[in-house]
């Protein structure tokens, strides 16, 4: 290496240092901290209040110097919000009210204690368990990409830099060699975790191989499926990781060919990952991480947010990229690929929000250490975002290949008491949903594609013996008809029809013949449609066929819902458990329920307009649902309060 | 023969004339670039009658303005009723105070992207996207009216008509969902009187939905404008929680 690389090289690392402002630093390891999950669950749960009263007692007992109070970004254990960890014991406590505090001063930090009342129990023992480190939940993953999540406050760049951040970014810019980037990332073997599985190095080469005036580096933080919050919560944890993952993949592709642009496409549904995405940006460009002669290596790229409009389409990458040119987004055919032909007619590299955030990892840490975890196709970790009818959910980072079971009971602690596991539901509205049978099989992109599901953005959906099956497929088609663009005649239509039948099965009008149609339809709609909406909008009904065609045939031959959930099947009634309290004749908003004091209720059925407000307000379970001809009732005991 | 030579005349008689088509797909008409066709009244085919019964229903809704009754005196109905068309219009929409989406489109002028910025600022500033201010953005930025609205229409986020005092959202993503969402949607509904999408005649709540607001732990969760947000919501919690939310309305009056 000549004289002058070297100089150069060490410019770069000595810019990195310069950069970080250690009186900046909030969070400390090993200091007495009191670090507060300001996600966006826990905010919803009563995050600010609790903030409110550390900083004001702390204050009034003289320790506000001594112990800094840090808002983190999301802990991932979102269930058990708002989340308080006091350090350096490590000390958990969740369900946090701001009249805890005073007691979590009082005991944990003023002394050496534990406050008994707000520790995590373990649903299976019923023990406390005092320490983050011991929970099950959080025992059970491997985190990469959420790492930093919950222990730095993503306001600070110096967080971040004090915790190696941008250290691979530097080392990227030093080495000046952008084709060994790419072979780096390609032989880690990141696959690109929006969905589809691209293998991500394999996008950079194509990208950079494409001649262009410029590039485009485009981020999709889009993640409009239902039930997924992965990439909300890295962006709105460790915003930085992401914007160095962008900068990376910006030098490899760009570097010495053409100038590249950097966009993030965020939801505008996410207000704080957007607040926090922008403060980071700026703080980045201020420290010369960002934007002209990147850290003076003469590297120049910058990153401008452009929020989304709510259209789950969108993060397709030719409506996304319609939809930044100030486009309807709707998608076109991609015989020619994006990274040809993209954003304003560029070559455009477009990846997932949690595929930037391994970039970083990667680089430090090398090829090796990735590829030590995961399958033989699928590499390193996934972060599921875990959520339905069991205990713990939240966000779940484990390694490729880990089975559901492990997923769903070991971290997740299982089902709710009382009930029983049905299905789980992967991939969102273009997934499917597996049933018990499968809860072995490891969770990588083949597998799941096997099995009829897919790995989508990682959102996973638990559901339990209460929940009606073709009710769950007609809630992602509603979503997926609703989402339709409307380019592509079988999925505009194909859809909407397959809806109505759906609607009609739920309703008790199915006709012999529906289940067969909805097979036929699905069929042309797989095959007629342009882009990945329309190409996967039928596969919650086929997986749900595949697996609990038995509840299809029972709402259209005998018309009844064995789960108790579809309304036009079900009637209400109160069984011998009534003790006469008159609770629900109280909350019943159309005063259908009448009966004297102490003798068992009575539900009038012509005014009955099953809002179930009766079944969820009842202190003995006495409020029961029937469905169909035989008079069972399957969907009581447990559901309450859920 | 006579046939042949009858028809041959009337070909002859054309060939001289200029050509009123154009030759498809080579060549093709000049259409506004969003044209959907002209508009046409339907016939009944029982009757023979127009179905349009001049109720100008369309015309004082139609968002660009594109649509003209013309009633025919013959029918003996009262002419065109300008102010009346206005008036309906003013009450649907006030007069939005338009110097304040300037720095928007300034900012637009300079930098030439972001069209959807401009949209979702404009909403920030009144609520909704009101229908002055779209014509106005369009004269300002050069982009046609048609586009503008094409854009507006297709995304959720964007409303076209104002919006209550409290927006209140359910969140349909799948967690919630299967948790009872459905449920807590009819109980609004129900206890506002409305539909989805709707707003209350005294415009104080707007029900919608949404497909998820990524707080699933906390499910069913439902949102109050942008900052107020309520998990593990029940039906019985949706009333009293509108009961409390009028309150609040009447507090502040």
């Amino acid at each position: 290496m000549s004289a002058k690389t070297t100089d150069r090289a060490q410019s770069i690392h000595v810019a990195l240092e310069r950069a970080l402002h250690t009186d900046g630093v909030v969070a400390h390891d090993g200091a007495r901290e009191v670090r507060i999950c300001a996600g966006t669950a826990c905010h919803a749960s009563g995050r600010p209040a609790v903030t409110a009263a550390f900083h004001d007692q702390l204050a009034e007992l003289g320790l506000a110097d001594e112990v800094h109070v840090v808002e983190t970004g999301c802990h991932g254990f979102c269930e058990q919000g708002p989340i308080v960890v006091v350090q350096p014991q490590g000390l958990f406590y969740s369900r946090v009210r701001a009249n805890d505090v005073a007691g979590i001063i009082a005991a944990s930090i003023a002394s050496d204690g534990i406050y008994e009342k707000r520790l995590y129990r373990d649903p299976a023992s019923g023990q406390p368990v005092p320490y983050e480190r011991d929970i099950p939940f959080y025992a059970g993953q491997r985190r990469l990409v959420l790492a930093l999540n919950g222990k730095i406050d993503p306001y600070s760049i110096d967080d971040y830099l004090m915790e190696g951040g941008y250290r691979a970014l530097a080392h990227v810019l030093a080495a000046d060699d952008p084709v060994a980037v790419i072979d780096t990332v390609e032989s880690a073997g990141l696959r690109g975790r929006g969905g589809a599985g691209f293998p991500a190095g394999k996008k950079w080469r194509f990208c950079r191989a494409n001649p262009g005036n410029c590039k485009y580096v485009i981020c999709n933080g889009d993640e409009g499926d239902p039930g997924a919050f992965m990439d909300r919560s890295v962006l709105e944890g460790n915003p930085h990781s992401v914007i160095e993952g962008m900068i990376i993949a910006a030098f490899a592709i760009g570097a010495g060919v053409a100038p590249v642009h950097g966009y993030v496409y965020v939801r505008a549904e996410y207000p704080f990952a957007v607040q926090r995405l922008e403060a980071a940006l700026v703080q980045a460009r201020e420290r010369g991480l960002l934007g002209d002669d990147i850290l003076g290596s003469g590297f120049t790229f910058d990153i401008v947010i452009n929020q989304g409009a709510g259209a789950f389409v969108c993060g397709e990458s030719t409506a996304l990229t319609a939809s930044i040119e100030g486009q309807r987004g709707m998608p076109r055919g991609k015989h020619i690929r994006t990274v040809a032909h993209g954003l304003y007619g560029e070559p455009t590299n477009l990846n997932n929000v949690e595929t930037f955030a391994n970039v970083p990892w990667i680089v430090s840490n090398g090829v090796d250490a990735y590829r030590a975890m995961g399958t033989e196709t699928s590499k390193g970790t996934k972060i599921f975002s875990l959520t339905g009818k069991l205990q713990n959910g939240g966000l779940v980072e484990v390694p490729m290949g880990a089975t559901l079971r492990e997923v769903i009971f070991d971290i997740g602690g299982g089902m709710l008491p009382g009930r029983e596991f049905k299905a789980v539901q992967l991939g969102g509205p273009s997934g499917g949903c597996l049933p018990a049978d499968l809860l072995d099989s490891p969770v990588d992109f083949e597998s799941l594609l096997a099995a009829g599901s897919m790995m989508g953005s990682g959102g996973m959906v638990v559901v339990d013996d209460a929940t009606c099956m073709v009710d769950f497929a007609k809630f992602f088609l509603q979503f997926t008809q609703d989402e339709s663009c409307g380019k592509c005649v079988p999925c505009r239509l194909g859809t909407k029809r397959m809806l109505e039948t759906l609607v009609r099965i739920t309703e008790g009008e199915g006709r012999p013949g529906d289940i067969a149609l909805l097979e036929e339809l699905s069929q042309y709609i797989i095959d007629g449609s342009l882009c990945a909406l329309g190409g996967s909008a039928p596969n919650p009904v086929l997986s749900t066929l595949q697996y609990f065609r038995h509840e299809y045939e029972a709402h259209v031959n005998d018309k009844c819902c064995p789960a108790g959930r579809c309304k036009a099947l079900i009637t209400y009634y109160i069984g011998g458990d009534c003790t006469g309290c008159g609770l629900c004749a109280k909350k019943c908003p159309t005063k259908a329920i009448t009966g004297e004091k102490k003798q068992i209720h009575v539900i009038e059925e012509d005014l009955c307009i099953k809002c179930d407000t009766c079944r969820q307000v009842c202190n003995f379970s006495a409020v029961k649902v029937r469905s169909g001809v035989e008079r069972s009732d399957p969907a009581d005991e447990g559901r309450q309060g859920t | 023969m006579l046939g042949i030579l009858k028809a041959m005349r009337t070909t002859l008689g054309h060939l001289p004339q200029r050509k009123i088509t154009v030759q498809y797909p080579e060549q093709r008409e000049q259409l506004p670039e969003r044209s959907r066709g002209l508009f046409r009244v339907v016939v009944d085919p029982a009757t023979g009658e127009p179905r349009c019964k001049s109720c100008t229903l369309c015309e004082t809704n139609c968002p660009v303005q594109v649509i003209r009754v013309n009633y025919q005196s013959a029918n003996a109905l009262p002419a065109v009723n300008e102010a009346r068309i206005q008036r309906v219009r003013t009450d649907a929409q006030p007069t939005p105070d338009l110097t304040q989406i300037a720095p928007v489109i300034d900012h637009y002028r300079e930098t030439g992207t972001g069209l959807m910025a401009v949209l979702q600022h404009t909403q920030e500033i009144y609520g909704y996207l009101p229908r002055v201010a779209l014509s106005e953005i369009a004269v300002e930025t050069g982009v046609s009216l048609s586009q503008l609205y094409g854009v507006a229409s297709f995304y959720d986020q964007f409303r076209l008509s104002p919006v209550g005092r409290f927006v209140v959202t359910v969140c349909h993503g799948t967690a919630c969902h299967v948790a009872g969402a459905p449920l807590i949607t009819d109980a609004f509904a129900e206890e506002l009187g409305i539909e989805v999408g709707k707003t209350t005649k005294d415009r104080l709540f707007t029900l919608q939905t949404v497909s998820c607001v990524g707080a699933c732990a906390l499910a069913p969760v439902v949102r109050i404008g942008d900052d107020e947000t309520h998990g593990r919501m029940t039906p019985d919690k949706a009333r009293s929680l509108v009961n409390e939310l009028r309150q609040r309305a009447e507090v502040d009056r």
